[in-house]
């Protein structure tokens, strides 16, 4: 059974459509992908999963169950902005929130240790929130929402403001986290960490669904648009080709764009008349590429 | 409710450990034992000052008469009565300089010429002193009428008639109540007048403060966006109390420390002697006052808490808040300076009329209890309308609270929180 099954969801502030009728499910061991400019409906949606809201329309269920104050103590939230008391000690507020999900006092430090010590910063326990750096601060935010073993996390741009570094350290976490079998709900702006990440992604687009499904499927729906092609020589003739819009130089070789598929198979064959072939790919298209196609012009 | 307990607990460890608190308590008790010093610490140095005085301190006076001034005769006397503390030496002229060294030394306050004439008493009295302290004076006045009585009654009086003369009449007041039947005056003894005002000012900075902290302490939690982590956590219900709870034990605390500090400073020996001369009688203490007094403030608190925590939970940003809690302080200040200022009279329409509304009936009634005239059905029926007024509030508050949390951006207007409202269940 799905662990989080939104349908025909729907919410609104006065006049306007914040959320317009999203359908989604969440399976035990998932990470699910919600990306969408700013202000397509990802926190509303968040929001009213965590039941800060209540949906005007739709249903919301949880392991088959609608929301209850029993689910406080199996979810874990990220707020976008992540929030932590600045003047409280990390180990007192994080023990804190963890005891208010129902944790016991012990198991909370036991798991807030652990934390610490997987993120290789146990000297963090006694110190104030406001002494940490951004990435750090968010860190803690991190663990603040999965210190109680929380079975749905919802993620609101997990991986902003943080460096390379962390951004892996975050990833290999919440992938771990997956493979233990906890469902994830993750909006982001960051289409490559979708595509790592996720299985089945939503894509909303000023409070509508306009994109669903499998990242696999999604993009085979999409043609192949661009060839890339690295050759130790000069190949001339290229833009010739028919089927080829426009030929890039690149340090390397060209990176040519292609209106039919047929022509790929062209471009090789002429490259290999000139000389040596290194390296010939079809790209399939990126979910960057998609995102802006289907949202437009609009997306930061 | 074991949430709640949680909640309590961090609410009052991160308050308690507060530099404003602590910081504040501090300077309170420090203030506190100050004041509570000053009338010793004024004794000492007038005692300092006055090293090289007589032995006893009081009233020290020459008067210039010749030989024979019978005015200053009655006025050695009178001064001579056991309780007035004073004494009065006659020298022959301003310009003795026995009197000159007496003045110059402090021996003497200051010196009085007088001229009388028999049968219609005193003429001009002039009073030569350096600076004339309200003790000289009142001695003075006193002194100088009976002096003038004796002077005119002259022999024609015995001194027990001269001295029933200038007994004060006793007034005794009885109430008439309304059917006609003279009810029993019931004088409260001063100390309840001490524990009122006592009472007022520390429950009205009390339930000021921690009313403020817990405003303040939403805002910057809603600010600081860890209510939404909060508000997934735990019901807003049980955080709204919890807090307010939490607070309320912070308050408590400080009235504590206070209460300490004040009963420390009048277990000082020094102080005891004080308590005397100001007529206090700690043996008179009311602990029914006491009693009153504290259920009326934990009731006075909660009422006032849940509206700062509903207008806390309204305004999204710390500088907004100011402003939006200006209401409830304005409150407040009717709530304290109403009593306040009826304090020598309790029994006022006003007092009456504001010990039933419950926003201002905590401090005014714990006015008329301690210091007014008021019947055992009255406090009730003010404590009855006070605790519904409390659950209905608290019905209210954790509606906007709930509503108010998610709210974010400029402060909403009423109607928008009453459809925001309409749309949530608590």
């Amino acid at each position: 059974m799905e662990a989080l099954k939104l349908e025909g969801v729907v919410k609104q502030y006065g006049d306007k459509t914040a959320v317009n009728g999203i359908t989604l499910g969440v399976e035990p061991g998932e990470i699910y992908g919600l990306l969408g400019a700013n202000g397509a409906g990802k926190t509303t949606t968040m929001r009213m999963v965590l039941g800060l809201i209540y949906p005007d329309g739709g249903t919301i269920r949880y392991k088959g169950k609608p929301y209850s104050s029993e689910l406080q103590s199996i979810m874990g939230y990220l707020p976008e902005e992540r929030g932590l008391y600045p003047k409280v000690k990390v180990s007192e507020q994080i023990n804190y929130l963890a005891r208010l999900r129902g944790m016991s006092a012990s198991d909370a430090d036991k798991s807030l240790r652990y934390w610490l010590d997987r993120f290789e910063v146990p000297d963090y326990y006694n110190k104030k929130i406001e002494e940490l750096s951004k990435g750090n601060q968010q860190k803690m935010g991190f663990i603040a929402a999965v210190v109680h073993k929380p079975q749905i996390l919802i993620l609101d741009e997990a991986f902003s403001g943080l460096d390379p570094v962390n951004v892996e350290l975050l990833k290999d976490t919440v992938r771990e986290l997956r493979d233990q079998g906890t469902s994830i709900l993750f909006s982001t702006h960051r289409m490559e960490h979708v595509e790592e990440l996720c299985r089945h992604i939503t894509i909303l687009d000023r409070s509508n669904t306009v994109v669903q499904g499998d990242l696999r499927e999604i993009k085979k729906g999409y043609p192949r648009e661009e060839v890339l092609l690295r050759t130790p020589g000069e190949v001339t003739g290229l833009d010739r080709i028919s089927g080829v819009t426009a030929v890039e130089r690149q340090e390397r070789g060209y990176l040519v764009r292609i209106s039919e598929i047929g022509a790929a198979q062209r471009i090789l064959g002429q490259a290999m008349e000139q000389g040596e072939v290194e390296h010939f790919e079809i790209k399939e298209p990126t979910l960057n590429q998609i995102f802006i196609r289907v949202v437009g012009e609009s997306h930061e | 409710m074991n949430k709640m307990g949680t909640i309590i607990g961090f609410t009052f460890k991160n308050k308690v450990r507060t530099k404003s608190f602590l910081v504040t308590t501090l300077i309170l008790v420090l203030l506190l034992s100050i004041g509570m010093n000053i009338p010793y610490f004024i004794k000492v140095f007038k005692g300092e000052d006055g090293s090289g005085s007589a032995s006893s301190p009081g009233v020290h006076i020459a008067v210039i008469a010749e030989n024979g001034s019978r005015a200053a005769q009655l006025l050695q006397t009178y001064a001579q009565q056991p309780g007035t503390g004073a004494t009065v030496v006659p020298y022959a002229s301003a310009d003795d300089p026995g009197l000159k060294k007496a003045l110059s030394d402090g021996k003497v306050d200051g010196y009085l010429t007088l001229t009388e004439q028999e049968g219609t008493g005193l003429g001009s009295v002039v009073y030569h002193s350096k600076d004339d302290s309200s003790e000289e004076q009142s001695f003075l006045r006193s002194a100088l009428q009976q002096v003038n009585a004796q002077l005119i009654a002259g022999d024609r009086l015995t001194p027990q008639q001269i001295a029933a003369m200038n007994a004060p009449v006793q007034l005794g007041t009885e109430k008439i109540s309304a059917d006609g039947e003279s009810a029993q005056d019931k004088s409260h003894p001063l100390i309840n007048y001490v524990i009122v005002y006592v009472l007022l000012i520390l429950f009205f900075m009390s339930i000021m403060m921690t009313g403020n902290m817990i405003a303040a302490e939403v805002t910057s939690e809603k600010s600081s966006r860890i209510m939404e982590i909060l508000i997934t956590s735990a019901s807003p219900l049980a955080q709204m109390f919890g807090k307010v709870i939490g607070i309320f034990l912070v308050g408590l605390l400080q009235i504590a420390i206070i209460a300490a500090a004040i009963a420390a400073n009048l277990m000082l020996p020094h102080n005891s002697g004080v308590l005397k001369d100001f007529n206090l009688n700690l043996g008179q203490l009311s602990v029914s006052l006491l009693v009153y007094g504290i259920i009326l403030y934990i009731l006075g608190y909660f009422l006032y808490a849940l509206m700062y925590a509903a207008v806390g939970s309204i305004v999204s940003r710390t500088e907004d808040l100011g402003q939006a809690v200006m209401p409830i302080m304005m409150l407040g200040f009717v709530n304290f300076y109403v009593p306040l200022f009826s304090i020598s009279n309790a029994n006022t329409l006003l007092i009456k009329v504001t010990s039933f509304i419950p926003f201002t009936s905590p401090l005014s009634m714990l006015l008329r209890i301690g210091v007014g005239d008021v019947a055992v059905w009255e406090i009730i029926l003010s404590l009855l309308l006070l605790l519904v007024t409390i659950f209905g509030l608290g019905w209210l508050a954790a509606k906007i609270y709930r509503t108010g949390v998610l709210m974010y951006g400029k402060r909403p207007s009423i109607k928008e929180l009453r459809k925001a409202m309409k749309a949530y269940k608590i």
